[in-house]
């Protein structure tokens, strides 16, 4: 579970989040969606401790991200914007590096590196180097590793964001099959129709702050408009979060 | 899920040392900053070396002016392994030209002179500016001071009166230079290209570990981990130096086989050796060094904002320590206690001790080590800080 009370984060003069406060639930989805550069970014690199707020206070799991880094890092499993692999190592060995980072090691660690494998349908790519993988493939290892020590929270930056149909397709299956086993996902995306496809909770964020908090049903009826799509634009008060 | 911090600096250790074992541009360029100084000592001997040592036993090519006036001189050269060649037609031009390197001429009044048993004048043209024509001059005037001595002594001795009364001294030049200590002129350049190999050896792995990292967006993921900034430090720090060490132990063994194995006294008229004691005593004093070197490039490459900006930099860190070594080869330095505090200059200095065989003081090399290590860690603290600035996501830590 990850609370977030009136982060503030601001880099010299430029407000990067003005004030974002909401509760991401345990075996929920919940989006943050906005247009680029509302604050999602820096929203989650203060979730996964990589920036410090200036105010406010973000908690996962009843630890706070400023002074129990480490706490909510083993907490946490995180797939940035920046994803990068190690080219010369396998896939296998990627992921089995951040596990031993996380202190797994052995016959627990090789089960779940293999299992995760199995779940993103890596097998056949398993144990080639990165070098050369498609972005899909690249996508899942940077997954793969991001989970490997069984994280209760999920953090995704933009989790589809580069991928075909047939890959986001398969990426939503797997966001899903992460809330039935009872994980707290949070993930942003500045695409209305994958929040709408996805989410039990929508947190829309402009311009570094809240402007909607809620489920799909609640924010088509507090906007009294039948699709969601509409409700999004009315709430930013512009039509540029709808690239997709 | 509960480790030391030494096993996860052992987990990042580990993965950066596999990771650059693969790629050949890290290995690339230690193995190359490792041969480029024996290669280059090598070089240096077979050319030079040839030059300077076999001197002596060339014939001398001499032009002289006017041979015909002085037979018994010419004849008395020709025995001395100078060949007599026609003199240029403008002497002074064809000298200060370089063409050639010292001309003799012998004027038309010479025979009246030698016979009346007057001084009889000759000139020898050289360009003392020069340096190359050096040796061929001073052969030159002591055949000529030879000559000279010998028709004295001639005389006196027909005037019935010993030449030994005419000799106020007897100088007899001892040169106490041993052949070794010639051939360590060249060796002095070795501290040196052995700091060169100390700061290319681990280069490749540092640059891969930070730049390199940011570079391919591997770096924010990685940071998420739970591992303090330190260790992730530590880790990366560690990971090259057996890589420095390696191409430190690689390029002292090919010194060691130029020195021992190669013919060396066949090339440059004696042997020398530096034997493995004193190769691994050269080896203990560079590796302090290696660590602050590792430091320095970790710092560099944290700020530099890509791989390409890391490689140039990081590639003219070994000039720094030229400084010193340049010097070295030029101006003796006596093995000064001050001279230790300062790193990188300290080391060569101690370096060349080895080489010439002198004795080594404990107390030098402590302070040496102990300036180096005490800096390393200084500035492994300063990377240390860099990373754990949240600038380190963004470049220009």
């Amino acid at each position: 579970m990850i609370e977030v009370k009136n982060l503030h984060k601001a880099f010299g003069s430029v407000v990067a989040v003005e004030d974002v406060s909401f509760t991401a639930a345990n075996g929920a989805i919940t989006g943050l969606l906005g247009p680029n550069g509302a604050g999602k970014t820096t929203t989650l690199r203060m979730l996964y401790t990589l920036l410090q707020p200036d105010r406010g206070s973000a908690v996962v799991d009843g630890y706070d991200t400023a002074s129990a880094q480490l706490e909510v890092q083993r907490r946490v499993g995180a797939l940035p914007d920046a994803r990068g692999l190690y080219p010369r190592l396998t896939a296998r060995e990627n992921i089995r590096y951040y596990g031993r980072l996380h202190g797994l090691k052995g016959r627990e660690l090789e089960d779940n590196i293999s299992r995760l494998i199995n779940w993103l349908d890596l097998v056949e790519v398993a144990d080639r180097r990165t070098e050369g993988f498609s972005t899909g493939e690249r996508l899942k290892v940077a997954i793969a590793r991001a989970l490997v020590h069984g994280p209760q929270n999920v953090l995704f930056d933009e989790p589809t964001s580069g991928l075909d149909v047939m890959s986001t397709r398969a990426m939503r299956d797997f966001i899903r099959r992460l809330r039935e086993e009872g994980k707290c996902v949070l993930f942003s995306s500045h695409i209305m129709q994958e929040v709408a496809a996805l989410c039990d909770q929508i947190v829309i964020i402009h311009r570094g702050r809240v402007v909607a908090d809620g489920s799909p049903e609640a924010l088509r009826q507090r906007t009294g408009l039948d699709s969601l799509e509409e409700a999004f634009v009315k709430v930013i008060g512009s039509e540029e979060g709808l690239e997709r | 899920m509960n480790t030391t911090a030494w096993e996860r600096v052992g987990v990042v250790f580990a993965k950066e040392a596999t990771d650059n074992l693969r790629d050949r541009r890290s290995l690339g360029s230690a193995v190359l900053g490792a041969l480029l100084g024996p290669v280059l000592i090598l070089i240096l001997l077979l050319v030079l070396g040839k030059a300077l040592f076999n001197q002596g036993e060339k014939p001398l090519e001499l032009p002289v002016q006017g041979a015909e006036n002085a037979p018994n001189l010419i004849h008395f050269l020709e025995q001395n392994n100078v060949h007599i060649r026609p003199a240029p037609a403008d002497p002074q031009a064809a000298v200060r030209n370089g063409d050639v390197e010292a001309v003799l001429i012998i004027p038309a009044d010479y025979g009246d002179a030698f016979t009346s048993g007057r001084p009889a004048m000759v000139q020898a043209l050289y360009d003392s500016s020069r340096t190359s024509a050096q040796p061929t001059y001073s052969r030159l005037s002591s055949l000529l001071e030879a000559y000279s001595r010998q028709v004295g002594a001639l005389r006196l001795q027909a005037r019935g009166i010993s030449p030994a009364v005419t000799v106020g001294l007897a100088v007899v030049k001892v040169d106490v230079a041993t052949p070794q200590s010639q051939v360590l002129i060249f060796l002095n350049m070795l501290p040196y290209l052995l700091m060169f190999t100390i700061f290319s050896g681990g280069a490749g792995v540092i640059i891969d570990a930070t730049a390199g990292e940011r570079e391919r967006n591997s770096l924010e993921p990685l940071l998420i981990n739970p591992v303090a900034r330190r260790e992730f430090v530590a880790g990366k720090l560690l990971a090259s130096l057996p890589f420095a060490f390696a191409a430190v132990l690689l390029s002292l063994s090919a010194f060691g086989i130029i020195f021992n194995a190669i013919p060396m006294e066949e090339i440059i008229g004696f042997q020398m050796s530096i034997d493995v004691r004193g190769l691994g005593v050269i080896f203990l004093i560079c590796l302090p060094m290696v660590l602050l070197a590792s430091a320095i490039q970790m710092i560099i490459a944290t700020f530099a904002r890509s791989f390409k900006e890391a490689q140039t930099y990081v590639g003219f860190l070994p000039l720094v320590p030229a400084l010193p070594g340049i010097g070295l080869a030029f101006l003796p330095v006596k093995p000064a206690l001050w001279t230790m505090l300062i790193p990188t200059f300290g080391q060569q200095i101690l370096i060349n001790q080895v080489m010439r065989g002198e004795m080594v003081s404990a107390l030098n090399v402590g302070v040496s080590v102990a300036v180096t290590l005490v800096l390393a860690v200084v500035l492994t603290g300063v990377a240390v800080r860099l990373y754990e600035r949240e600038q380190i996501l963004f470049g220009r830590a």
